[in-house]
């Protein structure tokens, strides 16, 4: 059966390979809900899509015609807006002469994805549905040799109830850059499903930090796949905060030898909200580095799941690989799940993993009472802690207070929710 | 003037009695003492008096200058100017030591209807603070508590004492993992910050640090309840005897 799928989701791509893209602009936009992965996937079975994939929704093919306040957190980043699903030149900055933005052929990405030989990415939602959804394919290449000061700040925005919006993005990087990308998922989509790729080439360095936010009733199912070459670094930190579900999956193939990557992330679950955080990362060659570091809050009936995959192949002797989730409850109806995974085939390995749930500890709690801060102070100070500890691990020193400032409102919502 | 008074006090975890009708009065100017075996609930008395959740009492009462205790939460408590030091300080991975004490301090200046201290300010006076206890700036920058050794760990409770300025302190086992030149620094710390308006209750086992904070009164406690007070020299006594005699002719 899983083998149906895997034909199903190559004859999708070849049937937009072939009649779709480039000879003729226009496609039919095609969202299969049916073939949607079922509880029955292991991959999906704590994030389900039943009640989704039974809505009556329909890809947005829609020109803005809306203005838009771009929020930049950094002043002097460059900003790319895409306003349901397409890049808009006219709301965004003008770039640099050493930053491109192009249209992708299809056989650029091809390959990249034939790289991530699993079933699970195969049958992800996203790469089936924007695949065929979406109208045009950006790649942003940043050329080889050059440090980038100014962050790149890419907006996803647009979206309306019922309509689901497609926005693809490449970010490349060529040899001995240094860049960083901020990306915001800010919609109003019922469901938004962007895919991306990152691809770092040999001694490249890309910090992103993607910031989940969309509105309540959003469904965002973000797919990231990266290619690591040698002596490259990807850092990159996920904060989940907004929409209804939420999951940002990402795939990573370290491919070149001495390379890293973190795949980190925070989620700050309130109300009804499910947030998942999936991440996979494949160990190919010896001597690469790995940590997958997941730490949550969830609060009121909200749902959180983590679920890290460490694949170590036989030929990665040296490899090391960190694996942690720890998640904060403060409603005893709140549900975490973590579900960490390692298929090591090699024998020089070093991999930890852990994972903790608990309540804040009372112990704390009782020890800053007792120096005169009130009780509600004191989870203040300690959701704090405990994310500030997992910032400062995570990013680069100068983005910490605008991070951590993020997450300042949505701990002082939960810890609101909770009082009441 | 009475600061704190403790009358038949009894209190019970797990349904097990700890403190059985314990009665204890301390003066403003005084130094007390209570000693005891180990388990003898003098730690559930600190904690108790703090307000911990769970140490509630089943009987009796506890007034501190005539305010009823039993009715405040921990930070009421404490605003009010009791203090207590930890036997077994708590870590807090993630909490800045300076932001820490600058929190508790303003928070206390609040109370006082002090003015707070700016950062700057703030950072000056604690820099003289720690040095007398010779706490190095080094610490100062990492988590509070967090891989702290056990001398410092208790150096920092008193680093927060002299910047609360209670009205009441109680220090329990502050001495223990003390070496005598921490001993003595730690003691001076405390001599430094009393006067005639305040007071300290040291829980310890050892004659040693009675000898650096010169206690008023002198308490034994054994199962739950003071059974024998005295002045400084019972310390001596139990420090030669033991306190096998004293509990044999209690019995
Ligand atoms: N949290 C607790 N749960 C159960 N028993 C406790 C708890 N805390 C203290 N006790 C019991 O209370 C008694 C007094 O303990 P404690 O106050 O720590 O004594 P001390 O400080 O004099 O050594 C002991 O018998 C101890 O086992
Ligand atoms: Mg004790």
């Amino acid at each position: 059966m899983k083998k149906t799928r895997n034909d199903q989701f190559f004859s999708n791509l070849e049937k937009f390979v072939n009649k779709v893209y480039p000879n003729q602009p226009q496609r039919q936009p095609y969202l299969n809900l049916k073939s949607w992965p079922t509880p029955r996937d292991e991959a999906w079975k704590f994030s389900r899509l039943g009640k989704l994939a039974r809505k009556n929704i329909l890809p947005l093919n829609l020109e803005n015609q809306q203005n838009f306040n771009i929020n930049k957190l950094i002043k002097d980043s460059i900003s790319l807006v895409f306003v349901n699903g397409k890049f808009e030149k006219k709301l965004s900055d003008k770039l640099l002469s050493k930053i491109v933005i192009e249209e992708v052929q299809i056989e650029d990405f091809k390959e990249i994805i034939n790289k991530f030989d699993n079933l699970s990415v195969k049958n992800h939602p996203t790469l089936n549905s924007t695949l065929s959804c979406s109208q045009k394919f950006f790649k942003i290449k940043f050329k080889h040799d050059s440090k980038f000061y100014k962050p790149i700040e890419i907006f996803n925005l647009g979206g309306t109830e019922n309509t689901s919006i497609h926005p693809f993005i490449f970010i490349d990087l060529g040899k001995n850059t240094d860049v960083k990308v901020f990306q915001h998922y800010s919609t109003y989509a019922e469901l938004l499903a962007p895919f991306e790729i990152i691809n770092l080439s040999e001694n490249s360095n890309l910090e992103i930090i993607k910031i989940y936010d969309d509105k309540i009733n959003s469904h965002n199912l973000s797919l990231t796949l990266s290619v690591i070459k040698g002596e490259a670094n990807l850092r990159s930190f996920a904060l989940i905060k907004g929409g209804e579900f939420t999951r940002s999956e990402m795939h990573t193939l370290l491919e070149g030898e001495n390379s890293k990557a973190d795949i980190n992330g925070i989620y700050l679950s309130s109300g009804n909200q499910h947030h998942d955080l999936t991440s996979c990362v494949y160990h190919n060659v010896p001597n690469c580095k790995s940590s997958q570091i997941v730490k949550g809050v969830l609060g009121e009936k909200s749902t959180a799941v983590f679920q890290g995959k460490v694949r170590v192949e036989k030929l990665a002797q040296k490899t090391e690989a960190k694996q942690m989730s720890r998640a904060i409850m403060l409603s005893d109806k709140a549900v975490s799940n973590s579900k960490p995974e390692l298929e090591i085939y090699a024998d020089d390995v070093i991999c930890g993993h852990g994972a903790t749930v608990g309540e804040l500890d009372e112990d704390q709690i009782f020890y800053l009472s007792s120096r005169g801060i009130s009780k509600q102070k004191a989870k203040v100070i300690l959701i704090d802690a405990f994310l500030n500890e997992m910032i400062s691990l995570s990013i680069s020193d100068k983005f910490h207070n605008i991070i951590y400032n993020e997450t300042k409102t949505k701990i002082n919502k939960l810890l609101a929710n909770e009082h009441e | 003037m009475p600061i704190l008074e403790i009358k038949n006090a009894e209190l019970s975890i797990d349904n097990k009695k700890i403190l059985k009708r314990l009665s204890l009065n301390v003066n403003e100017g005084e130094t007390h003492a209570i000693m005891g075996p180990n388990g003898s609930g003098k730690s559930t008395l600190s904690y108790m008096l703090a307000g911990r959740d769970g140490y509630e009492l089943d009987n009796g009462s506890i007034t501190f200058d005539n305010i009823d205790l039993t009715q405040l939460s921990p930070d009421e408590r404490s605003n009010l100017g009791l203090f207590l030091a930890f036997q077994y300080p708590v870590e807090l991975p993630g909490v800045s030591s300076t932001n820490f004490l600058r929190e508790i301090f303003n928070s206390r200046k609040k109370h006082l209807g002090e003015i707070e201290l700016s950062h700057l300010d703030f950072i000056k006076h604690l820099r003289k603070v720690a040095e007398n206890l010779s706490i190095k700036d080094e610490m100062l920058k990492r988590y509070v508590n967090f891989g702290f050794s056990g001398g410092e760990k208790k150096r920092f409770e008193i680093l927060q004492m002299a910047l609360l300025n209670p009205k009441i302190s109680v220090l329990d086992e502050t001495d223990s993992g003390l070496d005598v030149d921490a001993l003595k620094i730690v003691s001076e710390g405390v001599n430094n910050l009393k006067n005639k308006n305040n007071a300290v209750v040291v829980i310890t086992h050892y004659q040693r640090l009675l000898d650096y904070i010169k206690p008023d009164i002198v308490h034994i406690m054994s199962d739950g309840k003071i059974i024998k007070s005295g002045d400084a020299d019972l310390a001596l006594y139990v420090e030669k005897n033991g306190y096998s005699e004293i509990l044999n002719e209690k019995n």
